[in-house]
This record gives structure tokens, C-alpha cells and sequence, in this order.
């Protein structure tokens, strides 16, 4: 199967969000600009050697995330313009801070054939904006979400729940700012402090940082009921959108496709195919041996270590399970009786009833307008019936325990 | 001679006149340890290079927590000014009153004591009970001013102190400094001459007393002994007199640290006898060897049987793990003769044992050993004493587990242990003590003013109460000045009643506890409160309750979890995610599932931290 989606890695921001531990760097301007040339110029052979190999053919999404890849400005339009070059994606996302999206980097990257911007909004609130080391204003984020909508791109926000000092008065208050300004897609993901962040380590010297779950839980479901009563229905833990704008590269990572991922950080997937044809880009890591899926995550800028991952038959499957529980419509019946033919249908049926028994799924029709009735786990494993395992609103929020129920089958 | 991990075997035949035997008390933190390696230092006993701090203490936890919990016995070599080479033993003694007995075994073996002082502290709580126990045990006492490198050393008013708090001459004292080395040479030059050399009878009959003992897998049972009179060689058939048994010595040798063979152990000196047993219950701490053929009279005096005072259930997380826990203890008695324990079975938490022990500390380290030697996943439950439940039949029973308590109807009476506890510390701390002693149901019977700087306390009070936290809290009561000493002293009634705690509404058996009915509503809220803190929110609420028969007289919800989810998405790393993912579960692993409530371990133990 060939690789259908894109994954580009900019480690670099103006400033480090204090609550941030993904990897990105942050330079004095003076030093950012060369350390940015050189970067890409890596990016860019990168990139190149992928369409060489002829692994860019047939890439349909395409995300550039970071950092800030909107702060590497007439760089990521001269990158956006070369993976154009080696494929026609349908959905082109970049990732982008209001302070550094103009409207002529806006346009630029319009023209290269970017389709969509998500944007780090995080809350309207410049209290809480500065608590947490954000260096743009509400005002700021409004116009960038205005500017991408006029370009002619779909716009999506992430927001965050729990930040200090974050109200329900004032988490709602963003909930309407955003849905006033009209998004496509929107991800709402609660603050969580990772060790190693200054955020953490003031929350170790003031308790009352700390995110509070009960109130992250609530701002969870005041955002889930406002984003839907406004039309973004949500398809994914974090994520809603208006009906047609999910976003289809985000999706590829929860249903199992194989992705690249390209630039120090980033992550891919290879199934085994994929990874014997493309092991020559992956120096230095062991062959696979029986594995039928490969996870690599690039060590360096210049691609030369990598961290590999090796998954089995089994535990490829038992990934999938895990990863379909993380969207909205939940495990599907084709996924349920696939898994089957590798992990036995009497444990895969446990899990699934344990699951129902918690109270962290429910059956659901398999379409929209279809009936799930009264089915039974083993009825839907054996194809005899159809129904998808649904999260319900405690698989919702407590979707770990339902991650590990499948996880566990590995 | 030790170096560089070659060993040699050396002929140790000294004269006894060239023979000390020392041991170095000290108030914590003082500096008893960096001086021990420093004299390791300077004597060649170990290269500098092979130095590892705190050599005396050798296993895992003594140098992580540091504390010494098991004797050791090091032999070095000096040559001294007067051009003559002298035998050093150094004694290193435990320093936790769960330990006392211990102590006073190491310190029979000794005839001399380096007292250690610090020169910025000057004369603390430990430094007058060390100073004590060595006088008691009539040891010639060596003063040692540490630390006198720091600027802030005031040698000459800690002199003073020694002579007016203490009543120990202190003219004779050595400034030393464990950090550079500095005076260390004067200490090693005090010891030859203010040390008396060891008396007895070298030809016998033999007579040596056991200080410690370990297991080795191949050599059986290894025991560290003095030799009082005669000398122990291989070969010899040795008696146990107080366990009574005799065995064939397979080898002796002493320490240096590394255990380096010699011919024979003679009159005065103090090494390690290999047994070859392979029962440990044969050798135990305080017992007089002699020889078999021709045994001495009388054994030495001070023998004692090590008597738990508090008992505890140790349960394996994974239940399949009970025979190997049985195992596990089996092999620590060993080395650990004072353990003893029966099989105990738990609704909650199955198959285990109810383990006895000295104190909480020995429980502490005994849990922890086995958890880290013998791999194990414990739980243990709260800590318990002896009662003697007398029943309306008039039949007496021990109760040492709250599971064991009959029905209140018949029961006639409950009498617990009582204690002699005996409290030394600085004056301005007694009415601190006094709060905590009647807090702890404890009667204050006497107060003597041993010297201006220190006060002894004498108080009655019930064991149950001082295995808690009474040691911590006095420790944190007069910022660690104070030293505890305590003895059994009889059984008296009390009002006692059995604290049942229970989780969504099913009674928990490993949590209910024996308690006095004065504090049983206290207690139940407290525990209530800590359990609440301790066990994660669940899917579901837990409602806890603390009852006594039939009454509920505490409770407590843990509300249901409302948010656990990873939701960033993280560029596709799904690795990380899986990994997050795993770690938790990994935490999960180490509770135990009560009914449907994931419960912590530290909840079984929950009772220790609840704040009266």
C-alpha cells in the first residue's frame, strides 16, 4: 500500500509556550534565520530523496506542523511549493501563530497549494494567554482566523481547557469568540503539565496551577455542546468540525495508514511493504524481521538516527483497535471482524463486552441511518451482524481505560 | 592485606596487649561514618582509590537511608608511633531503638568507644544516650571533636560541653576533621593508649560471643563473634549454648571490609565463624559459643530472645506469588533471626503472612529488602500488637490481627502491652514530650535532670501507641533531639474496640484495626479522610466508611473520575502515546483490586499517616 500522507516537522519557535515539551527551539532573531536556512536546505534533500524514491506519489494529505512553521515564512512557502511538486494533495495543512501569519504569507501559501490552516489560538483571554507564555492577543488570533477565511483556506483553531487562572465564564467566552469568527474545525484539548516544563515546575511551587480534571471535564462538555449546536460535530476526542472538513490527515493517523514523517521529531508509520521499499532512507535502523508495521520518529536534523519501533501482527491490530476508540463512531464492524482473523474472536469479543459493561461503549448502528438493535459482541466479530463500538461519554473522557481494554489484546 | 580486590591470607597472631576492639557512637549526622572510612583510609585497609563512602553500611538500604541496621566488624592494621603494629576492631552499631538489643551486643563486645561530636552542634540528645549505653557497658571512652574544618567549629565550648553534660574528661580529646583527614592520625594514637586492651583467657575454654549472622547460600549460616577467652580454628567443634547445638567450624576469617581467611580467631579478637548450618534458627544474636569437648561454665551474660513487638500482614499483590514470599522469608531469618511469622488469609487481599517485628523500622527495611531482594509486590497491612483477648468462656487468646478479634458479645476483656519508655532530651523540650506522651495515652512516672542540657523522661504508656508514629513525631516535636528507650513492662485491661473500614459498602478486612474507644471516632475520621486522599478516583464513586459493630461513625466519598484521556495529538506519535499509556498501567500494577476499587498499597498503611 502506498503511503498516502505527510508529515513535515518545524522545531522552531519565537518564544516556547510554558506549557510545551514537544521539541522545538526557540533562537534569538539574529541566530533564527540561519538556523532556519539550514534546517530546511535539510528538509528540502529530505524531501527530495522521499520523491525520488517515488514514496510522494501518491500522498493525499499533507501537514506541516511544529513549533511554529509559520515563523519560517517565505520557507515554508518555498516548502509547501516543493512537496506540490511530487504530489497533489487534497488537504494541506499548515500549522501557524497568529503573531506570524500575515495575510501575504496567507496568500503565498494559497498559492502553493496549502488548503488549510490550523491555527494556535488557545483561549481569547490575554490573561491566560500570557500565563501560559503565548506572545499573541485575542485580538490578534480573531484577525489571523479572519485572514485565513478570506484567503479562500479552511481555518482550524486549537483551543486549550484548564489554563491558569481560566474560568467557565471565560473558557465559554472563548468558545463564543471562536464559533462568532467561524472556523471549519476546531480541537479542544485540556492543558496537561509534562515534566520538564516551566509550567510544571510552577505548578510544583503553586498547587493552584495545576489543572483541575473536574473543571477540565466540564469545559469539555460546555465546548462539546456549543461546537455542535453551531454545526462542528465532533469526530475525534479533541476534534470537531462542520460537516466535509475533518481533517482527513489527522484521521489517517487513528484508522492505521501509513504516513512519512520528515524533519527531527517527526513521526511515521511504515506498514511492512512501505518500510522494505523506503528502508534505504532509514540508515543505521535494523531490518524488521517479521514486523508488519514500522514507527520511526527522526533523532536529527540531518536524518541520520532514527528511533524505530517494531510491531507484530498482532499488536499492529491491537493499535488500530486502540486508535479507532479514539474517534467519535468508534470501532467499525470491517475493523472488528479483520481483527479477527489475527487475534481469537472469543478475546476480542471480551474486550469489547468489557467495554460495554463499563459503561466506555456502546453498539451503534453502522450508518447513519441503519439500526444497531440488540447485538452481541460475538454476532459483529463473526460478521453476522453490523455495528460499530461506539465510545460513549465516559469512554469519552476516560478513554484511556478504554485504550488499554484494546491495547491489551497485543 | 585488602587491595585492589586481591586476597591474601595472613597470620594474625597478635599479642592480645595489641588488640583493641572499638565501636563509634555519635549523634546522627555528626560524622560516625566519614570517620569510619577515613580510618579505613589511613590504615591501608582500603586503597583511596577503592573508597566508597560509607563503607560500614553495606547493604542497599543502610546507605541509601543512612542508617546502620545490622553490626559490622572491620579489622584493621596499625602501625603506631611507638613503632609496634596494633589490631584494630572497629564495631559499627545500629542506631534505632527497634535496634537497642543489637547495640548492646556490639557494644559487650567492645572495651572502648569513639564518642563523635560535632564541633558546630556541639553535645545533642544521641550524643548523651550513646554516651550512656557506653558508660553502662563501662567502655573507655575516646572524645572525638568532628568538623573542626568548618569555620563555624567551636572546639573548645563542645570540650565544656563534654565535661559538664557528659562528666567525661575531656582533655584527652581529639580534634579531628573526617572531611580532610586532619587529626584522624591523633584519634588512631588516642585509641592505642587510652583503649584498654581486651583480658581473657587464651587457652580456654572457649567462650565468644555471636554479634550478628548472615546466610550464604553455600557456607550456611556466617557469624560475626568475639572471642572472650580461648580461640575458635577450623576444624573445631563448636556449642551454641543458649540455642543448643553444636557444629563443625567449615572456616574463620575476619573483615577487612572484603572477608579475607585467617588461621585461627584467638583470645580477644573478633572476626566472622563459618557454620555450615543450615538452619537459621540455630544461631542467634547474644548467644555464647564455647567448645563442644570442653564447654566453659557459664555462658556470657545479657542473652536475650529478640520478641516482636509489632506484627504486620505482608500479602503479595499477585497471589501467585505466596510460596515465594514464604521462601523469601525463610532465607532473610537468616540473617535476620529476630523475624517470625504465621500464614495469615485475607478476604481481601488472600494468601499471606502475619510477620512479627522489633518496630516499624525493622518492618520498613524488612518489607523493603524483601520487595528489592526477592522481587517481590507486597502489601503490608496495619500494624498490630499482642492482645490477649480473655473470652467470656475464660479461654485467654493472642490476638496480633484485628481479623482475629472474637465477636464484641464474647469477649470478657482486652489487655494490651504496656511500656517503660524512657525519653532523654534537652530541657526546653519536656513540655513538647509530655504533650506527645499524653496524646499517646501515656502517663509521665518520673523526671530527672541528668545534666544542664539534658532531661530524663520516664512515662507508662501502651505499646499499640508508640508503634505508630510516636517516633517520628517526637523526632519532629524536638527537631530530632530526643532519644527513646523503652522496655515491656506488663499487660493491663483496656477499653479497646476493632475499627472496620468499609469500600462501596463491603467491609475491607485488611484495613480494620484494633484501636481505644476514646480515639476510635478520630481515628475513623482521619483514616476516612487519608483514604480518601490515597485511593485514585475510579470510574465509578467509592464511598468509605469507618464503622464500629454495626455503627458507622465516619465516611468519606472518593468522587468518580470525570477525565482521563490522552488527548494531543503530537504530529502522529503514537509511540509516546502507547508508551504514556503503558506507564500508567504500569502504576495500576501496584494496586490491588478490592471488589471493583483499585486500592493503592500505601492505603494498608494508611493508619500511619493519619494526622490526630
Amino acid at each position: 500500500m502506498a503511503v498516502t500522507a505527510l508529515y513535515v516537522h518545524v522545531p522552531f519557535c519565537a518564544q516556547k509556550c510554558r506549557y510545551c515539551d514537544f521539541d522545538s527551539r526557540s533562537f534569538a532573531p539574529c541566530d533564527l534565520s540561519a538556523a532556519l536556512d539550514a534546517y530546511f536546505e535539510q528538509l528540502y534533500a529530505r524531501l527530495d530523496a522521499f520523491g525520488d524514491a517515488g514514496a510522494l506519489a501518491q500522498v493525499r494529505t499533507v501537514y506541516v506542523g511544529g513549533g511554529t512553521p509559520s515563523l519560517a515564512g517565505e520557507r515554508l512557502v518555498e516548502l509547501a511549493r516543493r512537496i506540490s511538486a511530487w504530489c497533489k494533495p487534497v488537504e494541506f495543512t499548515c500549522e501557524a501563530n497568529p503573531e506570524s501569519l500575515t495575510s501575504q504569507l496567507t496568500a503565498a501559501l494559497a498559492g502553493v497549494g496549502v488548503t488549510r490552516i490550523s491555527l494556535g489560538v488557545q483561549t481569547l483571554d490575554n490573561d491566560e494567554l500570557a500565563a501560559i507564555g503565548r506572545i499573541h492577543d485575542a485580538d490578534r488570533a480573531l484577525a489571523a482566523i479572519a485572514t485565513v477565511k478570506n484567503a479562500g483556506l479552511d481555518v482550524s483553531c486549537d483551543l486549550m481547557c484548564g489554563l491558569p487562572g481560566q474560568t467557565a465564564a471565560s473558557w465559554k467566552s472563548t468558545l463564543d469568540g471562536v464559533l462568532t469568527a467561524a472556523p471549519h474545525h476546531v480541537s479542544v484539548y485540556p492543558l496537561t503539565l509534562e515534566e520538564g516544563t516551566p509550567l510544571y515546575r510552577m505548578a510544583c511551587r503553586d498547587e493552584s496551577l495545576e489543572p483541575d480534571e473536574d473543571f477540565q471535564a466540564a469545559c469539555m462538555d460546555v465546548a462539546r455542546e456549543r461546537l455542535s449546536s453551531a454545526g462542528c460535530h465532533p469526530y475525534e476526542v479533541a476534534s470537531y468540525a462542520l460537516d466535509g472538513h475533518e481533517c482527513a490527515h489527522n484521521i489517517a493517523y487513528w484508522t492505521g495508514q501509513g504516513y512519512l514523517g520528515l524533519g527531527r521529531s517527526a513521526a511515521g508509520m511504515l506498514d511492512a511493504e512501505d518500510f522494505d521499499r523506503l528502508a534505504g532512507l532509514y540508515p543505521d535502523v535494523p531490518a524488521r524481521g517479521e514486523a508488519h508495521r514500522v514507527r520511526l520518529v527522526q533523532r536529527d536534523d540531518a536524518a541520520t538516527t532514527f528511533d524505530a519501533e517494531y510491531l507484530s501482527q498482532r499488536e499492529a491490530v491491537a493499535e488500530d483497535l486502540m486508535l479507532a476508540c479514539r474517534m467519535t463512531r468508534g470501532i467499525g464492524s470491517e475493523l472488528l471482524v479483520h481483527s479477527a482473523s489475527v487475534i481469537a474472536a472469543d478475546e476480542l469479543a471480551a474486550a469489547c463486552d468489557r467495554a460495554l459493561e463499563l459503561g466506555l461503549a456502546t453498539w451503534a448502528p453502522d450508518h447513519v441511518e441503519g439500526r444497531a438493535g440488540r447485538v452481541t459482541s460475538k454476532d459483529v466479530i463473526a460478521g453476522r451482524a453490523r455495528a460499530r463500538l461506539a465510545p460513549t461519554h465516559l469512554g469519552w473522557l476516560d478513554g484511556n481505560m478504554l485504550f488499554e481494554l484494546f491495547w491489551d489484546l497485543a | 592485606m585488602y587491595r585492589s580486590g586481591k586476597i591474601v591470607r595472613m597470620n594474625t597472631s597478635i599479642d592480645i596487649s595489641h588488640i583493641r576492639n572499638f565501636s563509634i557512637v555519635a549523634h546522627i549526622d555528626h560524622g560516625k561514618s566519614t570517620i569510619s572510612d577515613r580510618i579505613l583510609e589511613l590504615t591501608h585497609t582500603v586503597d583511596e582509590r577503592d573508597m566508597e563512602s560509607q563503607l560500614l553500611d553495606t547493604m542497599d538500604i543502610e546507605r541509601e537511608r543512612g542508617i546502620t541496621i545490622k553490626s559490622n566488624a572491620v579489622r584493621v592494621s596499625y602501625d603506631a608511633d611507638d613503632g609496634e603494629t596494633y589490631q584494630f576492631n572497629l564495631i559499627d552499631t545500629p542506631g534505632h531503638v527497634d535496634f537497642t538489643y543489637e547495640v548492646s551486643r556490639s557494644l559487650a563486645a567492645c572495651e572502648g568507644a569513639v564518642l563523635v561530636v560535632d564541633a558546630t552542634q556541639g553535645v545533642e540528645a544521641q550524643t548523651v544516650s550513646n554516651a550512656t549505653l557506653a558508660m553502662n557497658a563501662n567502655l573507655d571512652i575516646v572524645p572525638a571533636i568532628n568538623k573542626i574544618d568548618l569555620p563555624s567549629a567551636h572546639p573548645d565550648e563542645v570540650k565544656t560541653e563534654i565535661e559538664d553534660d557528659l562528666a567525661i574528661p575531656a582533655d584527652d580529646a581529639v580534634c579531628v576533621s573526617g572531611k580532610t583527614g586532619e587529626g584522624i592520625h591523633d584519634l588512631l594514637e588516642s585509641i592505642v593508649f587510652l583503649i584498654s586492651p581486651p583480658k581473657g583467657d587464651a587457652n580456654g575454654p572457649l567462650k565468644a560471643l555471636i554479634l550478628d549472622s548472615y546466610f550464604d547460600e553455600y557456607r550456611g549460616v556466617v557469624a560475626t563473634v568475639r572471642v572472650f577467652d580461648g580461640s575458635i580454628k577450623k576444624g573445631d567443634t563448636l556449642r551454641m549454648m543458649q540455642a543448643k547445638g553444636d557444629f563443625l567450624v567449615d572456616g574463620v576469617g575476619v573483615k577487612r571490609p572484603a572477608e579475607t581467611p585467617v588461621d585461627a580467631l584467638t583470645v580477644g579478637e573478633v572476626g566472622y565463624v563459618v557454620t555450615g548450618l543450615k538452619d537459621p534458627e540455630a544461631v542467634r544474636v547474644g548467644d555464647t559459643l564455647t567448645w563442644a569437648s570442653n564447654p566453659c561454665p557459664e555462658p556470657l551474660p545479657g542473652y536475650r530472645e529478640a520478641k516482636s513487638m509489632v506484627y504486620t500482614g505482608l500479602f503479595p499483590i499477585d497471589n501467585k506469588d505466596y510460596e515465594n514470599l514464604r521462601d523469601a522469608l525463610d532465607k532473610l531469618h537468616v540473617n535476620d533471626p529476630s523475624l517470625v511469622w504465621e500464614p495469615e488469609t485475607s478476604v481481601a487481599l488472600g494468601f499471606g503472612f502475619r510477620v512479627g517485628f522489633l518496630g516499624l523500622l525493622h518492618m520498613e527495611v524488612v518489607k523493603e529488602r524483601l520487595e528489592r531482594e526477592f522481587n517481590l509486590d507486597l502489601i503490608a497491612t496495619s500494624p498490630s500488637v499482642d492482645y490477649h483477648v480473655y473470652k467470656t468462656d475464660g479461654e485467654m487468646i493472642d490476638v496480633r490481627s484485628p481479623q482475629d478479634l472474637p465477636e464484641a458479645t464474647r469477649i470478657e476483656r482486652i489487655e494490651e502491652p504496656y511500656l517503660k519508655a524512657k525519653i532523654i532530651c534537652p530541657p526546653e523540650y519536656t513540655g513538647a514530650v509530655m504533650q506527645l506522651a499524653i496524646e499517646h495515652r501515656g502517663v509521665t512516672t518520673d523526671m530527672i535532670h541528668l545534666t544542664s542540657k539534658s532531661v530524663e523522661m520516664r512515662f507508662d504508656m501502651p505499646l499499640a501507641e508508640l508503634i505508630l508514629d510516636f517516633f517520628d513525631q517526637l523526632k519532629s516535636r524536638t527537631k530530632g533531639y530526643a532519644s527513646l528507650d523503652y522496655e515491656f513492662n506488663e499487660y493491663r485491661p483496656s477499653e479497646l474496640v476493632k475499627l472496620d473500614i468499609l469500600l462501596s459498602g463491603d467491609e475491607v478486612d485488611a484495613l480494620s484495626f484494633i484501636v481505644h474507644k476514646d480515639k476510635a471516632y478520630g481515628l475513623a475520621r482521619g483514616l476516612c479522610d487519608k483514604l480518601k486522599e490515597i485511593i485514585p478516583r475510579q470510574l465509578f464513586e467509592v464511598p468509605i466508611q469507618g464503622a464500629i459493630g454495626n455503627k458507622i461513625i465516619a465516611r468519606s466519598t472518593v468522587k468518580a473520575r470525570r477525565k482521563d484521556v490522552l488527548a494531543k495529538c503530537y504530529g502522529g506519535d503514537i509511540s509516546r502515546k502507547r508508551k504514556l499509556l503503558e506507564k500508567q498501567k504500569e502504576g495500576k500494577k501496584r494496586m490491588k483490586a478490592i471488589g471493583s476499587v483499585e486500592v493503592p498499597q500505601e492505603a494498608f498503611m494508611a493508619i500511619l499517616k493519619v494526622d490526630e
